[in-house]
C-alpha cells in the first residue's frame, strides 16, 4: 500500500489527479486505477450484492472483482485501466 | 466488416511473440492481438512506458522480441480483447469501443495462464490476492499492494516474488511451500542441466531471502484468512503428503496481504470455442487442448502454444511458438516448417524441465478441501459450497449442471475463477473424476463488452 520510492534508476510518470467518488486522488501517469487506489491505502472499492467488500484479486483482468465506473462507462476493470488527468471514477457504492 | 489476414496470433507473451516472428520471417502476413497496454504478457511484463527506469533482463528480452516482430512486419493490435471465435476462423475483437472481425487462414493461440484460484475461509477478504497481482503491480507500476506479506503457494516463482518484495522494502512474514520439495528435487537433478539462467535466478532469490531472514517453510500451507474489513491474520498449517492440513499443527501469523501462488491454470477458452478437443491433465494445470508435433490442435489450422496449452514456462513457450509460427506459415504457403527439426533438442530440454516442475509442484488434492460450507466458491455470483452441495442433492453431477442450478460460473469472470473449485468439490462429493465432472463450456462474449459493441455486424 505504498509507492516504491523513485531513485536515479527509476522515476514515475507525471503527476495527475483523478476524481474518485467526488474526491481528488493523486496519481502518476502510467499507473492503473487499481494501482493508484492501493497506493493510497484503499484495499476495497466494490461491495457485492451481499455487502461484502472487494478490491483487487487477480490483477491481470481475469477475475472482475475490481470493477469501477469510469467517465460514465460501467464495469471497467480498475487493474487494467490507466489513469488520466481529470478521469472520473465511481466505485460501486456511488454507481446508480 | 471482416478483415482478412493470413495468420492471427492471440497473446503477445513469449509464445505469441515468437510465433508471430517466426511466421513473419517465413513470409506470412501476421496480426498479433494483445489485451494489455504493453505487449509482453506476464513474463515480459513491461514497466509502464510513462515511467523512466532501467528495465530488467526479462523486460529487455521482451522489448527486443517485440521490436524484431515489428521489424519483420508483424502488425500489433494492442489493448484489444478477443471476445469471441467463430466458424471459419473468425475472431471478434473489441478495443473498448468498437468491434471488428478478423478472419485468418491459421490461428495461433498464445493466451497464457492465470494464477490458480484457491478457496479457503476468508479468501474473498480484501488483501487476499494472487501472487501475479502483487508481482504485476511491482513490475509495471512500482507499487506495493500491502505492507506485511504472507506468500502461500508452491514453486520457485514464490522465491522470486519474495525477493522482489524484500528488495522493495516490504516485510515478508513467511513463504509457505506446499510441496515437500526436498529431497525429491534430487531425483530430478538431470532436468536442471542446461537451465543455468533459471538456477542463477533461483539462487539469487534464495540469497535475498536469507539476507532478509525471511522464513521459508516447506510443507506448510494457508488454511484460512481472518479479519473484519480486510486481512489481519492468516491461519497456516503443516501439510501431509496430499497437502491436507495436519490437525493440531495450526499457527496464526499476522499479515495484511496474502499472495497466493499455487501454480497456474491454462487459459484455454479460445481453443475450446474453436472446437479443439481438450484433455484433463492436472500436471499441465488442468484442461488443455490436445496437439500434434506442429502444435496444431484437433481443429485444423488452429495452433496453441505456451501455457495456454499446458503450463511449461516462458522458455518452452518460445520454442513452441517458433515451431507453430513456422508450421502455420508453411500451411498458408510460406516456407517449409523447418523450425520443427531445428528446435527439436531445445523442445526436449524444456519438456524435461516441464516434467520436473510438474512432478515437484503440482498441488495435492488437499488444496481443494480447504473450503467449508459457508466458503464462497464462485466469487462473482457469491455461491457458497453449501449451495453447490444443495445442487448435487437435486441431482446435478457436472460443473455445467451446477451452474444451471446455482448460477455458479455465470458471472463476469465466466467461471475462470470458480470452475476448477466447483469441479473438484463435485468430484470429491460424487466420487467421480474431475475429467468426468468437466469444465464449463465457454460462451461468447468471453469477456464482458459494451452492448453497443454488438451493434456492428459482420
Amino acid at each position: 500500500m505504498s509507492r516504491i520510492k523513485d531513485s536515479p534508476e527509476f522515476q514515475r510518470g507525471a503527476p495527475v489527479t483523478i476524481i474518485v467518488d467526488g474526491a481528488p486522488l493523486p496519481a502518476f501517469v502510467g499507473e492503473t486505477i487499481a494501482g493508484a487506489l492501493l497506493a493510497s491505502g484503499r484495499r476495497a472499492w466494490q461491495h457485492t450484492r451481499h455487502g461484502q467488500p472487494r478490491g483487487m484479486f487477480c490483477g491481470i483482468g481475469v477475475c472482475f472483482d475490481c470493477l469501477v465506473t469510469v467517465n460514465g462507462a460501467s464495469k471497467v476493470r480498475a487493474c487494467l485501466t490507466p489513469v488520466a488527468e481529470g478521469m472520473i471514477v465511481q466505485t460501486q457504492e456511488t454507481t446508480p | 466488416m471482416t478483415e482478412q489476414v493470413e495468420i492471427a496470433v492471440v497473446g503477445a507473451g513469449p509464445g505469441g511473440l515468437c510465433a508471430a516472428l517466426a511466421a513473419a520471417q517465413a513470409g506470412a502476413q501476421v496480426a498479433l492481438i494483445d489485451n494489455n497496454r504493453h505487449p509482453g504478457g506476464q513474463y515480459y511484463r513491461q514497466t509502464a512506458r510513462e515511467f523512466r527506469g532501467a528495465p530488467s533482463s526479462h523486460q529487455r528480452e521482451g522489448a527486443a522480441l517485440l521490436q524484431q516482430a515489428i521489424a519483420a512486419g508483424v502488425r500489433i493490435i494492442a489493448e484489444t480483447n478477443v471476445w469471441g471465435a467463430f466458424d471459419d476462423k473468425v475472431l471478434a475483437l473489441n478495443d473498448g469501443a468498437a468491434t471488428t472481425y478478423l478472419q485468418a487462414r491459421a490461428i495461433i493461440l498464445a493466451t497464457g495462464a492465470y494464477d490458480r484460484p484457491v478457496a479457503f475461509p476468508g479468501w474473498t477478504l480484501p488483501g487476499v490476492m494472487t501472487a501475479g497481482a502483487v508481482q504485476t503491480l511491482i513490475k509495471e507500476q512500482r507499487i506495493l499492494a500491502g505492507k506485511r506479506f504472507l506468500l502461500a503457494g508452491t514453486g520457485p516463482l514464490q522465491l522470486v516474488l519474495a525477493a522482489e518484495l524484500a528488495r522493495a522494502g516490504a516485510q515478508v512474514v513467511a513463504v509457505l511451500e506446499g510441496s515437500r520439495v526436498f529431497p525429491r528435487v534430487l531425483q530430478h537433478a538431470g532436468a536442471l542441466w542446461n537451465q543455468w539462467e533459471r538456477l542463477s535466478e533461483g539462487l539469487s532469490s534464495w540469497l535475498t531471502l536469507a539476507r532478509h531472514r525471511i522464513p521459508y517453510r516447506v510443507g506448510w500451507g494457508i488454511v484460512a484468512a481472518e479479519g473484519a474489513a480486510q486481512v489481519e491474520q492468516a491461519t497456516i498449517a503443516r501439510l501431509d503428503g496430499n497437502w491436507r492440513p495436519i490437525r493440531g499443527s495450526e499457527e496464526k501469523i499476522a499479515c495484511d496481504t496474502i499472495a497466493l501462488g499455487y501454480g497456474f491454470v491454462p487459459f484455454n477458452t479460445l481453443s475450446r470455442l474453436l472446437g479443439a478437443r481438450q484433455e484433463w491433465r492436472p500436471e499441465l494445470g488442468g484442461e488443455v487442448p490436445a496437439r500434434d508435433a506442429q502444435m496444431q490442435t484437433s481443429a485444423p489450422g488452429v495452433y496453441a502454444v505456451g501455457d495456454c496449452a499446458g503450463i511449461g514456462g516462458a522458455a518452452l513457450a518460445r520454442v513452441e511458438g517458433q515451431i507453430a509460427g513456422s508450421a502455420a506459415a508453411a500451411q498458408v504457403g510460406h516456407g517449409t516448417a523447418d523450425a520443427i527439426p531445428a528446435r527439436a533438442s531445445a523442445l526436449a530440454r524444456e519438456r524435461r524441465f516441464q516434467r520436473m516442475y510438474a512432478a515437484l509442484f503440482t498441488p495435492g488434492v488437499g488444496l481443494y478441501e480447504l473450503s467449508q460450507d459457508d466458503t464462497i466458491l464462485c466469487r462473482c455470483e457469491e455461491i457458497t459450497q453449501a449451495e453447490v452441495r444443495h445442487a448435487l442433492a437435486l441431482g446435478a453431477d457436472t460443473t455445467n449442471e451446477v451452474k444451471l442450478i446455482t448460477r455458479g460460473g455465470m458471472g463476469d469472470c465466466q467461471g475462470r475463477m470458480c470452475a476448477h473449485l466447483i469441479a473438484h468439490f463435485i468430484a470429491r462429493e460424487t466420487g467421480r473424476s474431475v475429467a468426468q465432472v468437466g469444465m464449463l463450456p465457454p460462451r461468447p462474449p468471453i469477456f464482458p463488452i459494451p452492448i453497443t459493441a454488438l451493434g456492428v455486424t459482420r
